[in-house]
């Protein structure tokens, strides 16, 4: 099928000699950035190469969760404009993106838990994004099926609650993003390998690809999980990035039981109900560096145990369906955006770990505007690479969690 | 996701016994002269290589040995000659 049909975004062109920018990765930053550079920076001789099919990798293996009530006020604001934009994406490309804005319900299973809750609402409320407490007699009102009762193995304290996140369907953004971005000029390319990146004297040059060369002074590399070792393959810079397996499943469809994404960090549960009505649930790590995309029994079971606590009236409901993706996850659990620094034209956007998704309309917006400029908005200024060798660490998480493999 | 590892003491055990303790990056660097950036790279830099490489583990759930292995990180499986050196 792929390759012989014309695709969705328009006729397939031949892969030129030299453009202007090329972005190695057809996911969700990789066509957003390349969407706004046309858009906004009328730079429209942009080459996308994509060694698979767009969407292939986390862009269509999230659970495709939106959520802007992130920990640091660095972040808080990055995430409050990809949320923001999803209603205009939605007009300005005229797809359908079924943004369902059913907010999300972040359970807390203890005191200690509800404090750091709180820390996180503040900070929310100060950056304009709705966020607050319940109790949890207040989250049974919301969602009857949750288990408030004290006889699971967390009973459940309260919660943040976030109205304005919810779920996003994430084939529609790469497809949606895709055409508009096509529609103005852009060219992606399909089944084309990067496989190395040149530089002359300390700037990039072109790429070599498994079609052929092609010259260019901008390269940036967005390849979700795969970056860090393209980067480090192919420049010799090493980042501070593990790559994870990551595993989501879905259960068979059920009547609408469940209206918004509820999640528990004490369970390393998340669960929302599509719109097809199958719930989809995704858990923690597994916590060792692989590009592997196996999935297992071990996290079916977990996903069955949590979700029959907490959500008893899904016991005796069969997953249909698991599949497993790849998360790049950094020390502080914020990712690395960075030009020109070590080279001039090469510019990374990567180590997003699980929170790719949610992210990637304002980020493409703004590594747009840094790469037609060559100059770092201010808003992607604090997640530069050398912060790592200056001790300034984000702290959007209060303590390591155990499945990473920096704990 | 299977994973087994060989423990030079417990012999084959199931990957979940045990704590990824990260790529092998030598020996720890001298105090002296040791500028913030050497450091970063010995505590955060990795290679993140596809393919193997060669990494500590810890036997968390059994005989609590750190030793190191190389494994190939496209198919999660131990090599017992490394293929190629990261």
């Amino acid at each position: 099928m792929i390759g012989k049909n014309t695709p969705l975004w328009g006729k397939k062109t031949r892969l030129k000699s030299s453009y202007d920018a090329v972005i190695i990765g057809g996911g969700l930053h990789g066509l957003a950035t390349a969407y706004y550079l046309a858009k906004e920076h009328g730079m429209t001789d942009v080459a996308v190469i994509e060694k698979r099919y767009i969407g292939f990798g986390g862009a269509g293996r999230n659970t495709a969760i939106v959520r802007a009530n992130q920990r640091t006020q660095q972040n808080v604001p990055l995430y409050k404009e990809a949320l923001d934009l999803w209603p205009v994406l939605t007009k300005e490309l005229n797809f359908n993106l079924m943004f369902n804005n059913c907010g999300n319900l972040n359970l807390m299973h203890s005191e200690a838990a509800m404090n750091a809750a709180r820390m996180n609402v503040a900070t929310a409320q100060f950056h304009g994004v709705e966020s607050h407490l319940l109790d949890a007699k207040q989250i049974k009102e919301m969602v009857p099926a949750l288990n408030i009762s004290n006889d699971i193995t967390y009973p459940i304290h309260g919660a943040m609650y976030h109205p304005p996140g919810g779920i996003v369907r994430h084939d529609a953004v790469v497809w949606g993003l895709a055409k508009g971005a096509a529609k103005l000029g852009v060219e992606i390319h399909q089944h084309t390998e990067a496989t190395a990146i040149h530089t002359e004297g300390g700037k990039i040059t072109g790429i070599e690809t498994s079609r052929g060369k092609i010259h260019t002074p901008r390269v940036l590399v967005s390849a979700g999980g795969y970056s860090a070792a393209i980067i480090y393959h192919m420049l010799g810079i090493k980042l501070p990035i593990s790559v994870l397996t990551i595993q989501a499943m879905v259960t068979q469809p059920l009547k609408p039981i469940l209206d918004h994404v509820v999640s528990s960090g004490a369970y390393h549960a998340y669960a929302n109900q599509t719109l097809k009505g199958e719930i989809a649930t995704g858990a923690h790590m597994d916590p060792w560096p692989n590009y592997t995309t196996l999935t297992t029994a071990y996290y079916i079971k977990h996903q069955a145990q949590a979700l029959s606590e907490f959500l008893p009236c899904l016991r005796g409901v069969k997953f249909m369906r698991i599949w497993g993706g790849l998360a790049d996850m950094t020390p502080d659990m914020a990712p690395i955006m960075d030009g020109n620094d070590p080279i001039d034209g090469f510019y990374m956007d990567c180590g997003w770990g699980y929170f790719g998704f949610k992210s990637c309309s304002a980020v493409g917006k703004h590594m747009a505007a840094y790469m037609a400029s060559g100059n770092c908005p201010d808003i992607l200024k604090p997640f530069h690479l050398r912060r790592y060798e200056n001790h300034r660490l984000m702290g959007e998480t209060a303590a390591l969690v155990n499945y990473t493999p920096d704990n | 996701m299977s994973l087994t590892l060989t423990c030079p003491i417990c012999g084959k055990r199931n990957g979940y016994e045990f704590r990824y303790g990260g790529e092998d990056k030598g020996p720890r660097p001298a105090e002296e002269g040791l500028s913030p950036r050497s450091w970063c790279e010995y505590v955060h830099m990795n290679k993140c290589v596809a393919g193997v490489q060669k990494e500590w583990w810890f036997h968390r759930d059994g005989c609590g040995t750190w030793f190191t292995t190389h494994r190939n990180t496209l198919t999660n499986l131990e090599v017992e000659e490394p293929e190629a050196t990261s």
